[in-house]
């Protein structure tokens, strides 16, 4: 059954490296630059009160070209999946083989249980190593963000790359075992897997925990800043604790402006900003922030990663009952 | 020898609202070579499918060699298969299909399947997806009879062969009974062809058994008789399988019980072929009507596949 498995699918094993190869080495020739443009950077920001502000933006343009490769790593699992689990049962059925296979001196629920065993297995390495190369190379840009929960961070990093393509996989091997034609059930694997990953990006993950609330004058930096946090909304109340702003930005007409703080306006065109930001902050304007600390990140990690194995988990125990009942 | 090959009690299958197979009792013996016949959609292929373990009974109950088909990794070894249209993976080589028999069967027979295979000229690195249909059906047969199974199960194997490969499978599967006394259940719609190698008869009409029984004493006891337009009883004859009206004559097949005696009618022998279609045609028949030419309800060649 492992000879055969690895006869099966050797083609899918060898493109999957032959990727991974490719990202290795894309890895081995950007990284070292990202990490010493980094490291130049990272002096200066660890000496309190130094503005690295010029530093900053010279290493974000430099490196901005990169977040090319943030949806053709996305797209990792459910390649995967499509490719690896749809054809898996499929294509065995399609082809009628899944009767020579069965009529063997081998059990069905052994011939399953191997071949999506061993694809499993194969899946969970190869995106391990996926998922390390990424987490490894990408570390220094997501220092100098500081923006661990992004989308295409996230998601890219730590072990969930490895669950969601676990669960791509089961779901094409559950998707091909029901639909029994090879391209109809890479489609939908493809639309399956794109619309549960999107609602657990938008609908769950923010509410893994219940946010928490701060809230600092106009004039101040946020407390929490460099902490890491996923900031889910930063708003701006006025002193009554009347809204005033969805996303932390405002508009003062220079009349109203003028009427409260009147120095700030008196004979000039455009205010200084920083003055109308003290006069806000004067006024008892203030931001009101919501947001996941950055401590719970592994947390978070671990929740969306069980989160889709067991539901990776509960497609191949659907998979191998359909191959076991429904099948023949 | 008391376990039969095959054993079926009221067997039944349903998909969804019809009934590909009612009310199948069939004891099929040991050492045979069963030829298992019907029109497409008769029900050959479901009743192979539920022999294999492929398929669960939805009435009834069918054994194998004594025991239920599929259960375990034994008795799967003791069935060998070859499914309709002869699947085999494409892409592997013909030694790699060998290999695929050798990985998932503990009683494989390495050196049949090699010694049948060479003997018969089929080049070994060659991938299978590229032999002719002749020669995928050789190795199909060369893997099922290389797990050395006691009972072997054919579904439509002649159905998608040249007649000379039709042939050449046919010299193939007869010799391997001879050497290893296999126990055989063939489908087939081309009767013509299972003359020559069959001694057990079973026909499958709508799905239910139509007849069932040992090929010499069906020939034995069936006739063909034609004599006056006549309605009446005729002394010796047990059951009329399926008779042909014309307007001063009736033709008719008929299950004798005793001599046919009255000098009024004719009465010769029937071949297997006849007496096949006598059955498939006959009273209950829905497939063809009644012709007086028996012959013309056989099924075209072109009408593969069920």
């Amino acid at each position: 059954m492992i000879w055969l498995t690895w006869r099966q699918h050797r083609a899918q094993a060898l493109a999957t490296l032959i990727g991974l190869g490719a990202i290795g080495v894309f890895s081995l020739i950007t990284g070292p630059r990202i990490a010493a443009a980094f490291r130049e950077l990272h002096t200066c920001l660890v000496v309190p009160g130094q503005d690295c502000g010029l530093l900053h933006e010279s290493f974000d343009r430099r490196f901005n070209g990169l977040q090319f490769v943030i949806p053709l790593y996305m797209v990792v699992p459910l390649l995967m999946g499509v490719f690896l689990g749809a054809p898996l049962i499929a294509r065995e059925v399609e082809q009628g083989t899944h009767r020579l296979a069965w009529t063997q001196s081998v059990t069905r629920g052994r011939w399953a249980l191997t071949k999506i065993g061993l694809v499993a297995a194969f899946t969970v390495a190869a995106t391990a190593l996926f998922a390390w190369m990424v987490t490894i190379w990408s570390a220094p840009l997501v220092a100098a963000s500081g923006d661990r929960f992004g989308f295409g961070v996230f998601d890219l990093r730590g072990i969930v790359p490895i669950a969601y393509a676990l669960f791509a996989v089961a779901l094409g091997t559950a998707l091909g075992a029901s639909i029994r034609k090879t391209l109809p059930a890479m489609a939908a694997t493809l639309g399956a897997f794109a619309a549960v990953r999107v609602a657990v990006e938008l609908l769950l993950r923010p509410r893994y925990l219940p946010s928490q609330t701060i809230s600092y004058s106009f004039l101040q930096q946020s407390p929490r800043f460099g902490l890491g946090d996923w900031v889910l909304s930063s708003r701006v109340f006025d002193p009554t604790g009347r809204f005033v702003s969805p996303d932390g930005s405002i508009t003062v007409s220079p009349s109203a402006l003028a009427h409260v703080c009147p120095g700030v306006t008196r004979g000039v065109a455009f205010p200084d900003k920083d003055q109308v930001g003290r006069c806000l902050g004067q006024l008892g304007v203030r931001f009101v922030d919501t947001y996941q600390p950055g401590g719970r990140y592994w947390l978070f990690q671990g929740i969306e990663s069980a989160i889709f194995l067991s539901a990776a988990a509960g497609l191949i125990v659907l998979a191998v009952w359909l191959i076991r009942r429904r099948i023949s | 020898m008391n376990t039969l090959a095959l054993e079926a009690t009221s067997l039944g299958r349903r998909y969804g609202k019809t009934w590909a197979l009612q009310d199948c009792s069939l004891s099929l013996p040991t050492a045979r070579v069963v030829a298992l016949v019907g029109p497409n959609g008769a029900g050959k292929t479901t009743l192979l499918h539920l022999a294999t373990g492929l398929l669960q009974p939805t009435s009834g109950s069918i054994h194998v060699l004594g025991e239920r088909p599929g259960a375990d990794p034994e008795i799967l070894g003791r069935v060998g298969f070859v499914a309709q249209e002869m699947p085999l993976y494409r892409s592997f080589t013909v030694a790699e299909m060998l290999r695929f028999g050798g990985e998932l069967n503990p009683t494989w027979d390495r050196s049949l399947a090699v010694d049948r295979l060479e003997s018969l000229s089929i080049p070994f690195s060659q991938k299978v997806g590229t032999l002719s249909g002749g020669q995928r059906g050789q190795v199909s047969l060369a893997i099922a009879l290389a797990k050395r199974p006691e009972l072997l199960l054919l579904d439509e194997p002649l159905a998608s062969l040249d007649p000379l490969a039709r042939r050449d499978f046919l010299a193939a599967l007869m010799e391997s009974v001879a050497e290893h006394g296999v126990s055989i259940v063939l489908s087939s719609h081309l009767v013509s062809d299972l003359e020559r190698v069959c001694d057990h008869l079973v026909v499958l009409r709508n799905g239910r058994v139509a007849v069932d029984g040992d090929i010499g004493g069906l020939v034995r006891s069936h006739r063909l008789v034609s004599g006056p337009r006549h309605t009446g009883a005729l002394a010796g004859v047990g059951e009329v399988i399926d008779r042909t009206d014309t307007d001063r004559q009736t033709v008719a097949l008929v299950r004798t019980v005793g001599p046919i005696l009255d000098p009024a009618w004719t009465v010769r022998e029937v071949d297997l072929e006849e007496i096949v279609l006598g059955y498939l045609g006959g009273r209950e028949g829905s497939n063809a009507p009644a012709d007086p030419t028996l012959r013309a309800v056989r099924p075209a060649p072109s009408e593969v596949g069920s």
